[in-house]
């Protein structure tokens, strides 16, 4: 399991490459890349997105959900890398990949650790645009992503 | 330790907007048996333009790095942290 805040642009590539260096045997992975948008959900357009975190509870944070997909999932490795600080549109702000032995558990866990990435990592991102900035909220889209993880309690 | 009658201080770091309005960190004379509800109402009679972010129940106070409730009770010497609520990754 690997998990760590970048503050240079994300070289996916080479972070892929790496995980697959270290199989042994699975026959699945999946990689997911998380870009920064040009424009903001009102349509303007955004200079830099910044990426503010916490300098513990964020790496807590993705331990924390990188531990429960590894878990749940059975993966045999797994890697987050996350930017923080000032992200240019276009730029990779999330490199997150999952290596099991069958796909289903790689793709199911890389939609399940982006669906928490995006709901309760500890960031606070600002849209920086030309004239006037704006702090993000997770949509209510991402929080009905987040939803499909949620485990129901067993009835007794 | 308990706060000595205002001789201690409580340092109060910030995330997100109120980083922006309020800075990384401030400092206050710290009160005897404040609460984090008071502590709270005490900062945002000091800066009135954050106050609705302050009293937001959206934002979250964390002393030593675990959420604490509005009742929490400040020794005087801890630092306090406002975490407004996450944008995600």
């Amino acid at each position: 399991m690997s998990v760590r805040l970048a503050d240079e642009p994300i070289a996916a590539e080479r972070e892929l490459a790496e995980l697959t260096a270290g199989l042994t045997g699975e026959g699945a992975v999946v990689s997911f890349l998380g870009v920064a948008r040009a424009r903001s959900p009102e349509g303007e357009e955004v200079e830099r997105l910044l990426l503010e975190h916490h300098p513990r509870l964020t790496m807590r944070s993705l331990e924390e959900i990188a531990a429960s997909a590894s878990e749940r999932f059975g993966l045999s490795s797994l890697r987050i890398v996350h930017r923080r600080g000032a992200v240019a549109p276009g730029e990779t702000i999330v490199f997150a990949a999952a290596a099991a032995v069958h796909r289903r558990a790689a793709f199911d866990a890389v939609d399940y650790m982006m669906d928490r990435l995006k709901t309760d990592a500890v960031f606070w991102k600002r849209e920086d645009m030309r004239e006037g900035s704006n702090w993000v909220e997770p949509s209510e889209e991402d929080r009905e992503a987040r939803a499909r993880w949620s485990e129901a309690p067993c009835p007794e | 330790m308990p706060a000595t009658g205002g001789k201690g201080i409580v340092r109060i770091g910030f995330f997100g907007r109120l980083r922006d309005a309020l800075g990384d960190e401030c400092e206050v004379p710290a009160e005897r048996g404040e609460t984090v509800a008071r502590l709270r109402t005490r900062l945002a009679g000091l800066h009135p333009g954050a106050a609705g972010d302050l009293l937001s129940p959206g934002v979250r106070a964390f002393v030593a790095d675990e959420a604490v409730g509005e009742d929490f009770l400040l020794a005087g010497q801890e630092r306090v942290e406002f975490l407004p609520p996450l944008s995600g990754g």
